[in-house]
């Protein structure tokens, strides 16, 4: 009943899982989010896209949640791309920390879609 | 005096002086000070064992009235232990005892085998006891038991004998009532002090204060509380009470009331909801009158929500001096058992915005309207200082100090902490409190010409300080982190401290919190001495060239 600080949900577009982050990701929530996307990601699926569009916060914990994402779904040989619309805060932090250098990142949503099979 | 002993009345008066001295000394014996220091039950005992000597009976009984009204039950026994031992008991009218304390008059016997009155208890008989003397105890004319002494041997008790033992009753009766006020009193007290709040909260954005205060006429102890419910997500509930009446019965009504109330709000949002379903909780218990106040605070926002049940107005007191009792909505107290779908108020509290909750102990004077009583505490909230600890204690000096209070008085102070500089606040070392810090650092950095760069700047880089602290610095204990923000030159500062100290980051993922600190931060000083870590983060505020 109570809002949560961040919401997690999944969209299924044929072998592609497109998980949308809503809201703040921090030290409180990143245990319970991390396992939701990591329980709900199967192995039947080719790729895997992270849309931050709407995530309005996010810190190194939920940097850790996509690198240990990241590293997971590498060992499954399954793809994974993020999502961070350009200039925003969420950009800002990822840059920081060089997250391009380990996960491709497209502006938007059909960018990311498209991207899927191709080499990056 | 009963028709049994008026026939005593020839030889009531005193034979002689030395009679006159020895009951003197008698009526001493058991009036003795010394014998206050006893607890009850000893008292009891030492004062049957001198009654039995003085009036040179066998047996000698105490017998109260139990709650119900209608029993009377052996509490102390000498010569007839047995009698307390099997828990006697019979109704007030029946039997001996039973006659004293429906008279309320002193019953002679002076032979059992030829009496009027029918003597039920057993034990008379196995013990063949022949007379008996009964007086009642009595506090303001009511009566709470029965003292009675009896002699194996036929005797007529004398007008003298009467009188003295109906002296030794009325100690006994005292002593008893005393005692009771005492226990019930101190049970009511520690149920009260069990069933308030011990600590209030941290809260970063907000300072609580709180304060009960007994009455000061004894044994009137009320059925006041306040309550603050954490209720998650950057909320929290506040709740305020008065049970009428006091002692014992109040104080544990009260402490239903109370839980039903934590129950309700944590899992209903709205405050007026809250009471409805409270409402209808109190009309089930069918006890006391209750009046009510629950709100709720939005620990970003500071809005606050409350619905109230004849409960009287709170107080906002506002940063520029103004303040206002907020009185829009309301609706009869708890427990009359009228219908009523209590509405909601709100009221943004902004920096520097203070929210008073109180009972009435704090606002009624006997011989005062009401409205002087709030008129003296806009007058007294205004003039005192604004920490919140600070106002409560001027707040209840200036209203109650040189009064004897009748009733017990609660009072709530909130204020949203003020964006003046340095700004300076403490919170739990929770995980959960991260969110909130980060919207009053945004803010604090607003209010002091941050651009948007520099309020997320900030945000991103004292969460980070944080949370390492909570990782790093503290168990599962009720740790605090404490928050410094000050503006010197242009130049923002925010201190981090807490008692810890970072331990090296582990793993490859670990360890990312101060790159990222020092990514929005001109300058990340990280200390970590023996009483614990100290980040300070420095940044100058306003545009810069991109």
């Amino acid at each position: 009943m109570m809002p949560d600080l961040a919401r997690l949900s999944f969209q299924r577009d044929g072998d592609v899982e497109l998980a949308q982050v809503a809201g703040e990701v921090d030290a409180s929530n990143v245990g319970d989010l991390s396992e939701e996307l990591l329980e709900t990601l199967s192995n039947d699926v080719r790729a895997v896209v992270l849309d931050l569009t709407n995530t309005s916060y996010i810190d190194s914990s939920g940097i850790s949640l996509i690198f240990d994402a990241a590293a997971r779904l590498r060992n499954r040989r399954q793809e994974f791309r993020l999502v961070v619309p350009p200039r925003s805060f969420v950009g800002e932090v990822l840059s920081a920390v060089s997250i391009e250098e380990s996960v491709p990142i497209d502006p938007a949503v059909d960018d990311a879609l498209a991207a899927v099979g191709s080499p990056d | 005096m009963t028709p049994d002993s008026t026939q005593d009345q020839q030889s009531g008066g005193l034979a002689t002086a030395e009679e006159a001295i020895a009951r003197l000394e008698d009526v001493q014996r058991v009036t003795e000070v010394a014998l206050a220091h006893l607890d009850l039950e000893d008292l009891l005992n030492e004062l049957l064992l001198r009654v039995r000597e003085i009036l040179r009976v066998d047996t000698a009984a105490i017998l109260l009235v139990e709650d119900d009204g209608k029993t009377l039950a052996a509490r102390a026994a000498k010569g007839l232990e047995e009698e307390v031992e099997r828990g006697f008991r019979l109704p007030i009218g029946r039997g001996f005892a039973g006659r004293v304390a429906a008279t309320r008059e002193p019953v002679v016997i002076p032979d059992l085998d030829n009496s009027p009155v029918t003597v039920v208890n057993p034990l008379m008989r196995e013990k063949n006891v022949r007379s008996l003397l009964g007086v009642p105890l009595l506090i303001e004319g009511e009566v709470i038991g029965v003292l009675h002494v009896g002699s194996l041997t036929s005797r007529d008790f004398r007008e003298a004998d009467v009188e003295l033992l109906q002296v030794v009753a009325d100690r006994v009766a005292l002593s008893i009532e005393r005692s009771r006020l005492a226990v019930q009193g101190q049970i009511a007290e520690a149920l009260q002090r069990s069933l308030l709040p011990r600590t209030l909260p941290d809260l970063p954005g907000f300072e609580l204060a709180a304060r009960y205060l007994p009455a000061t006429q004894e044994a009137s102890l009320g059925g006041d509380w306040y309550d603050v419910i954490e209720l998650g997500f950057r909320r929290l509930g506040i709740s305020i009470g008065d049970v009428a009446g006091h002692g014992l019965g109040a104080a544990t009504y009260m402490g239903q009331l109370r839980s039903a109330m934590r129950a309700y709000a944590l899992d209903v949002e709205e405050p007026a909801e809250v009471l409805r379903r409270l409402s209808r909780y109190a009309d089930q218990e069918h006890s006391r009158m209750a009046t009510v106040i629950y709100a709720t605070l939005g620990l970003e926002s500071g809005i606050v929500r409350f619905a109230r049940a004849g409960h009287p107005y709170p107080l906002v007191l506002r940063a520029d001096g103004k303040s206002e009792f907020l009185a829009k909505v309301g609706g009869p107290p708890l427990g009359t058992g009228a219908r009523y779908e209590y509405d909601e108020q709100s009221v943004t509290l902004a920096p520097g915005d203070t929210l008073l909750l109180y009972t009435d102990g704090l606002i009624e004077r006997r011989g005062e309207r009401l409205s002087e009583g709030e008129e003296a505490l806009v007058a007294a909230a205004s003039a005192a200082p604004d920490d919140p600890e600070l106002r409560c204690d001027a707040i209840i000096t200036e209203l109650t100090g040189d009064i004897e209070t009748s009733d017990d008085v609660a009072v709530v102070a909130i204020r949203a902490v003020a964006f003046d500089r340095p700004l300076e606040v403490n919170f739990p070392a929770q995980a959960e409190q991260l969110a909130t810090v980060r919207h009053l650092v945004r803010r604090w950095v607003a209010a002091n010409g941050g651009t948007d760069d520099d309020c997320a700047a900030f945000a991103i880089a004292v969460s980070e300080a944080c949370a390492n602290s909570i990782e790093h610095a503290y168990g599962p204990t009720d740790e605090t982190i404490g928050m410094r923000a000050d503006l010197e030159d242009g130049i923002a500062a925010v201190t981090i401290s807490d008692r810890g100290s970072w331990r090296e980051p582990r793993g490859e993922n670990r360890g990312r919190g101060i790159p990222v600190m020092r990514e929005f931060i001109d300058d990340v000083a990280i200390e970590t001495g023996e009483k614990g870590t100290t980040v300070v983060l420095s940044r100058r505020l306003g545009e810069r060239p991109r």
